[in-house]
């Protein structure tokens, strides 16, 4: 479970977050890791939705620190 | 779970925070694999001209014009109301990338194949 990449996304949210974490997770390979550092106080509820919603699997999540599975079918 | 999400704006400079959070949204939803439409109509038509959002930068957001190319280059489409336009006297030479002035049937084609919609 060693992350391929990771990212400090410091206290950015929303959408500029998970839209830069989309083009970050383009790069890597199906069923690569990635660690996510996101401080921003709605990643806990809008990290396991953007998981569900792009069928990545959020491996785990302990506040600030997300690894990410990328989904494994493209 | 719906595929498509359109964020309809009716602000641009008469309020920037209302057009900032739109393209925020906008920006979560491209980034969520939705097909994702920003509808431009009264006001906000003002943001598909060239320029026009370069100095809008709210504090603790990114600037608009980096918010709209991010959503643009992400695959996002800007729908611009064609008579919100034509009212303005807008110039339809000088649109943003990815925006295109369409007629109401194009948003209510878009709204009715089962899609879902925030209005700001």
């Amino acid at each position: 479970m060693t992350p391929r990449a990771e990212w400090d996304a410091g206290d950015m949210g929303c959408g500029e977050l998970i839209l830069e974490l989309r083009q970050k997770m383009l790069e890597l390979q199906p069923g690569e890791y990635f660690l996510l550092i996101a401080r921003d106080p709605g990643a806990p509820e809008d990290l396991p939705a953007w998981c569900r919603m792009t069928g990545n699997r959020l491996v785990s999540a302990d506040h600030p620190q997300y690894l990410i599975e990328k989904r494994r079918d493209r | 779970m719906t595929k498509r999400f359109c964020v309809s704006l009716t602000y641009a400079k008469n309020d920037t925070d209302k057009a900032t959070v739109a393209f925020v949204i906008a920006n979560a939803s491209v980034a969520s694999d939705k097909e994702s439409i920003v509808f431009l109509s009264s006001e906000g038509v003002r943001l598909a001209q060239k320029g026009y959002a370069d100095d809008i930068h709210e504090q603790g957001f990114a600037p608009l014009r980096e918010l709209m190319a991010n959503f643009v280059k992400a695959g996002g489409k800007i729908y611009v109301c064609s008579p919100c336009f034509k009212k303005r006297g807008l110039d339809e030479n000088k649109l943003v990338e990815g925006a295109v002035v369409v007629g109401g049937a194009k948003l209510v084609e878009f709204l009715s194949e089962n899609a879902a919609s925030v209005s700001y």
